[in-house]
């Protein structure tokens, strides 16, 4: 078993901006490693029980986070989780099924001891849940991902539909706010009250739906026109590397995840 | 048949816009266009063209700055208050069209205004009229080739009847006639006092059909006049610097020595008055 | 070795009435066809016909024969098609395959969709972007671009597969004027270096003024008028049939129309 170089290192006709080597120990392992760590944290997370599982993923994903410089963009995550973590600790607090050991009495409320104790372990299962896929998102560019899984055999037009895909999100985004714009000018009340502002959904999604529709055609020329449906592999121009260490990750982390799975059927864990 | 309401005038004074990723599209433009002007804004793609006439219609509020229409600012009324007074049609048809049949997309405009019943049959008629889709009124929209989706675009605006009327690259992609009908719409809105805004990259369009020219070059104005003195061949580096060129009638008459002749009209005036007559 | 429409006719899936045809045309390297019409005359259609996308990519029905460096196009694959004839659209946006992060890569898009060696399609992508004259756009975000940069991104993209024709429909309409100016060197460059031929669809006639070497006037689906660039965009019928003269002979029509001549003593050309 070969270990992968990029394809870029053989040709260095391929410029810097194409080559997109990434730094750094974390970055620079193969995408479908990153994959693996992700759920192995995610299966730890979820399958050791109390504050065991939560807790050694989130120290661990803390310290990769801090090693590869992803810091910031996981705080951002976690501000992004706010309002869920809030939601998960008042319905626990004061709702938890069962609960006798009242915190106080506010009238009609009775925050309990149980419920905090579950909504915080509730709270760290989420918040490791969301860091570790958080961070393989961070780690690992679109491209890279897409690039991998052409090697490893998905055809062009599964690529082609998940990077598509993922352009299209900011896609439609834009489009929406042209039409939205368009519609506006023609009088289409988003200002004001509710009622008027429910009218406006379909001036604002059928152009939405018609113009993405009648786009579909010239699109599909213009893919045909640039060889899309040529039989054969395509060329990859750039291809993640995939080294002795990426093997050895992925097959630990898979084995761990099989070891925990079968501990938690035959009833040897929590 | 004259505007329903007064047209007013309209100031920019000072305005400044920055996108929310800092870029900045309006810088310190100050503008008036009195009621019935006819204006042609040009420019290069990015110099601000699109942005400055949507803080006309409150799309686009200024960052700094005051936009009046009749010499009230504008920022407390909404959007679709605005729509009543001025009219922008966009450059791109497929952004608006939602409906099944045209003459239904023709009448939201109005709808929203709160024409109903015969008025609003009428507005219909009439509009569709003024792009020559009178036969198409039950047709579906997309039925229709792109330039023709675009006069539709127009018609939609017009049916609203704005004092204001404001045409965002009305003759891009129309062939001879479908310009033809944006040529008559302009001149027709003109001769009824309406304010007409175009912005366009065709310099014959804009020199032939509108008596003002304002240039824009990195968010501010750098040139502003009627056509012969615009798009004349001495402001030919001026032009460059925003991707411009002056019109073929302006070229040609300065190798001839003729003078400013920016439109075709006064290139044969100043061409009849140098006394040239040919054999008939 | 051209392009030949023989007595063709299309019928677009769904209707039974001949949008384009019948209709003979052809194409040879080195020199510009343009095609001028009024709107739905048939000159999308032509493009599509003469690309081969239509029928083998939307279907319908084409009678009479098309035929590429002696082939006949039926005979061939989409992706065949694609390195002998290249198109380009209207809109600038829809061309890109928003799938890349690079101009570069955008641009090797269709050689690696054929397989080709890494090293080839290095070469290639580096000529399409010198061709296009785009090569200080090699490391932008493709999606960020100009509409005039967005559209020789395209015309790059589909250089790479050194298609020997070159399929334009309307490729400036939406471009400002420093756009189109960019387009029209580029074309007139590809023409000089690669001996391509090209067929252009444009309702600016100025822009057919300066490159056509012969240009076809359609009007509701077959040939109205044919002949040299310049012959054609002086004839007086082009505004019957929907389409407006270049600005140098309507000027020199506004000035005939006031009982003046044009003064020729200056020695100024009536198409420049």
């Amino acid at each position: 078993m070969t270990v992968i170089p990029r394809a870029a290192a053989e040709n260095p006709g391929l410029p810097e901006y194409v080559i997109r080597e990434p730094s750094g120990f974390y970055h620079s392992l193969n995408p479908a490693t990153k994959l693996c760590l992700a759920a192995l944290e995610v299966v730890v997370a979820f399958a050791i029980p109390g504050w065991l599982g939560p807790g050694i993923v989130l120290a661990a994903l803390l310290a990769t986070a801090a090693m590869s410089r992803t810091l910031r963009g996981l705080m951002f995550i976690g501000i992004a989780a706010l309002p869920l973590v809030v939601s998960i600790m008042v319905v626990n607090l004061f709702i938890l099924p069962g609960a006798t050991d009242p915190i106080a009495r506010l009238g009609p409320l009775a925050p309990t001891w149980s419920g905090l104790w579950f909504g915080l372990m509730t709270t760290a299962r989420l918040l490791a849940f969301s860091s570790a896929v958080a961070l393989a998102y961070l780690t690992t560019p679109i491209d890279d991902l897409l690039a991998d899984m052409s090697r490893r055999g998905l055809g062009r037009r599964g690529v082609f539909v998940v990077g598509a895909a993922v352009q299209m999100v900011p896609r439609t985004l834009e489009r929406v706010r042209e039409i939205t714009d368009a519609q506006r000018a023609r009088g289409m009340d988003t200002e004001g009250r509710i009622w008027r502002r429910a009218r406006g959904l379909v001036p604002l999604a059928g152009p939405v739906v018609f113009g993405a529709l009648a786009e579909v055609e010239e699109r599909t020329m213009a893919l045909e026109a640039r060889g899309f449906t040529a039989p054969g592999r395509q060329t990859l121009l750039r291809i993640p590397a995939d080294r002795g260490i990426d093997r050895v990750l992925r097959r630990l982390a898979l084995a761990a995840i099989a070891a925990i799975a079968i501990l938690r059927i035959t009833g040897r864990m929590g | 048949m004259t505007a329903p309401v007064a047209t007013p005038s309209i100031d920019l004074e000072t305005v400044v816009f920055d996108y929310p990723d800092g870029t900045r599209a309006l810088n310190e433009v100050s503008l008036r266009i009195e009621p019935g002007e006819s204006v042609a804004i040009v420019g290069q793609n990015g110099s601000g063209k699109s942005t400055l006439v949507r803080q006309l219609n409150g799309l686009l509020r200024p960052t700094s700055g005051r936009v009046l229409l009749g010499g009230l600012d504008i920022r407390p009324t909404h959007v679709a208050r605005l729509a009543g007074l001025v009219g922008l049609a966009f450059q791109n048809p497929d952004r608006q069209l939602f409906a099944g049949r045209i003459s239904t997309e023709v009448g939201f405009g109005p709808r929203n205004l709160g024409i109903r019943g015969p008025a609003l049959d009428e507005r219909v008629r009439a509009a569709l009229d003024d792009v020559g889709l009178a036969e198409e009124a039950a047709t579906n929209p997309y039925d229709l080739g792109y330039s023709r989706r675009k006069l539709l675009a127009l018609a939609s605006i017009l049916a609203m009847r704005t004092p204001v009327l404001i045409l965002d690259e009305p003759t891009t992609g129309q062939d001879a006639r479908g310009v033809a009908r944006v040529r008559g719409v302009v001149a027709r809105a003109a001769a009824e006092g309406r304010t007409v805004i175009a912005i366009s990259h065709d310099m014959e369009f804009a020199a032939e059909n509108f008596g003002r020219i304002v240039v824009m070059r990195g968010g501010a104005v750098i040139a502003d006049g009627s056509p012969a003195d615009v798009l004349a061949v001495d402001q030919a580096a001026l032009l460059a610097s925003t991707g411009l060129v002056p019109t073929f009638a302006a070229r040609t008459g300065a190798r001839m020595g003729l003078g400013r002749t920016a439109t075709a009209a006064s290139f044969v005036a100043a061409l009849d008055s140098t006394g040239v007559r040919g054999g008939r | 070795m051209a392009i030949e429409l023989g007595s063709v006719q299309y019928r677009y899936a769904g209707s039974s009435t001949a949008a384009l045809g019948p209709i003979d045309l052809r194409v040879d390297p080195g020199r510009v066809v343009g095609v001028a019409g009024a709107n739905e005359s048939g000159k999308t259609t032509l493009c599509l016909v003469a690309t081969g996308l239509a029928p083998s990519v939307i279907g319908g029905r084409l009678d009479g024969v098309v035929r590429v460096d002696g082939v006949d196009a039926a005979t061939l694959k989409p992706h065949e098609l694609a390195q002998r004839c290249g198109m380009l659209f209207q809109h600038a946006s829809t061309q890109l395959s928003h799938t890349t992060a690079t101009v570069f890569e955008e641009i090797a898009f269709g050689p690696c969709n054929l397989g080709l060696a890494v090293d080839e399609v290095i070469e290639r992508v580096w000529w399409a972007l010198r061709v296009a004259g785009i090569e200080p756009l090699a490391a932008r975000d493709p999606v960020r671009l100009s509409g005039g940069q967005g559209q020789l991104v395209a015309l790059a993209s589909v250089l790479a597969l050194r298609p020997r024709y070159l399929i334009l429909d309307e490729p400036t309409s939406e471009l400002d004027p420093a756009g189109t100016r960019l387009v029209t060197e580029a074309l007139t460059r590809i023409v000089r270096e690669t001996g391509a031929g090209i067929l252009l669809v444009e309702h600016k006639t100025d822009v057919l003024a300066q490159i056509a070497d012969k240009v076809v006037v359609l009007d509701r689906g077959a040939v109205a008028l044919s002949g040299p660039g310049a012959e054609i965009l002086a004839d007086p019928r082009l505004a019957g049939l929907g389409v407006e003269s270049p600005a140098s002979v309507r000027l020199e029509r506004a000035v005939r129309a006031s009982g003046l001549e044009w003064p020729a003593a200056d020695g100024a050309e009536v198409i420049e």
